[in-house]
């Protein structure tokens, strides 16, 4: 089961439509979301700031560039990504009940019809 | 010798350490299990000139050592969840010995119990959309042409790719719905950053969800059928993952 479908090359190459069956070697980023953000936090006797985690995802997001440095080089992902900038997610949820309105609609036409 | 502090990376039960084989943790030290109310902690021994206060907030501002940190991490993790279920720990949760790893268990041992039982028998996916890339080729043969020529194709350029990106939220919202009929949860997650990834196109979907092993030939079927349905955008399917985004625990 390491693949579904036919060509699942993007033309461009590189980050392609994978389906692999196992995450190895997992990517950073994968990993990494998974490891920090995820997972059961209890304290340990080690007490790590989480403060200074969170810093370092958004770091690592960046690799290691700071955020102002980030904003000057115009690297500004963040504020057009649906899951963190309210505009953008005003957008999906509209796209997500105009789908649904339609597909509503369709029903009841088919009823009568 | 360095003081030594234990190293817990997740906490499943119904484990014997024998069944995970020579399973090594970080700096290559042996996994060991610590019990208590049923649960068993699997930890190793690390050193605190490295994963004490000090080390840990030198060490996690250091990519290499923390890529290296999150895989151990990980294939521990990973080895536990491929024979019972498992709750992984948040990287770095480290205690003075295994008196503290018990002591916190005990504290929340019903919580944990009633987690495993969540997520006993599932696996996680994890699927992302994104845009397909725009060709770099097409763009840098555009000819200068006049200034109404380049603005009028600027404009023309700049709508295309909004309409792209709306598309691909539709496509989005289409895979998830078919993707969460085989799921038992799901969770959304930021998208990544391409310079971590490689990826090219925008990331507009990044979840992950919470499959019944009897249902993953099902699931992974599905992601067949989306790939070939939504040719536009490009989707990336991996897994099985153990139980990360559904083994959820704050602290109180």
């Amino acid at each position: 089961m390491s693949q579904a479908g036919g060509d699942l090359q993007s033309p461009g190459g590189g980050y392609a439509a994978a389906y692999q069956s196992r995450p190895q070697p997992a990517n950073l980023a994968d990993i990494l979301e998974r490891v920090l953000d995820k997972g059961i936090i209890i304290a340990g006797d080690i007490r790590v700031n989480l403060l200074d985690i969170e810093l370092l995802t958004v770091k690592i997001r960046l690799i290691v560039v700071s955020v102002d440095k980030a904003q000057e080089m115009g690297i500004d992902w963040w504020r057009h990504d649906p899951m963190l900038n309210a505009d953008a997610r005003g957008l999906a949820d509209e796209n997500a009940e105009l789908r649904q309105r339609v597909e509503e609609l369709e029903a009841q036409g088919g009823k009568r019809g | 010798m360095a003081e030594r502090g234990r190293y817990l990376y997740a906490v499943c039960r119904d484990l014997d350490v024998e069944s995970l084989g020579d399973l090594r943790g970080l700096g290559d030290r042996p996994i060991e299990s610590v019990e208590s109310h049923g649960l068993v902690g699997l930890v190793s021994s690390v050193d605190l000139d490295e994963y004490g206060e000090a080390g840990l907030r030198r060490n996690l501002e250091d990519i290499d050592w923390l890529e290296s940190t999150a895989r151990g991490h990980d294939a521990v993790v990973q080895a536990a969840a491929a024979v019972v279920a498992t709750a992984p720990m948040r990287l770095v949760t480290i205690f003075n010995d295994d008196a503290g790893v018990r002591r916190r268990l005990a504290e929340r041992f019903d919580r944990i119990h009633a987690l495993l039982d969540r997520v006993e028998g599932h696996e996680e996916w994890s699927v992302k959309v994104l845009t397909r890339a725009p060709d770099p080729v097409a763009e840098s043969t555009v000819a200068a042409g006049s200034g109404a020529e380049y603005l009028r194709r600027r404009k023309q350029d700049q709508e295309s790719r909004e309409s792209e990106m709306r598309d691909a939220h539709l496509v989005a919202e289409r895979v998830h719905d078919a993707l969460a009929a085989f799921a038992v949860a799901s969770r959304r997650l930021a998208p990544q950053d391409p310079r971590l990834t490689g990826h090219t196109g925008t990331m507009v979907h990044n979840a992950a969800y919470l499959v019944p092993r009897d249902l993953s030939d099902r699931f992974s079927a599905a992601v067949g059928e989306v790939v070939a349905e939504y040719r536009e955008v490009q989707l990336d399917a991996r897994g099985p993952w153990p139980p990360y985004s559904f083994a959820m625990l704050e602290e109180e």
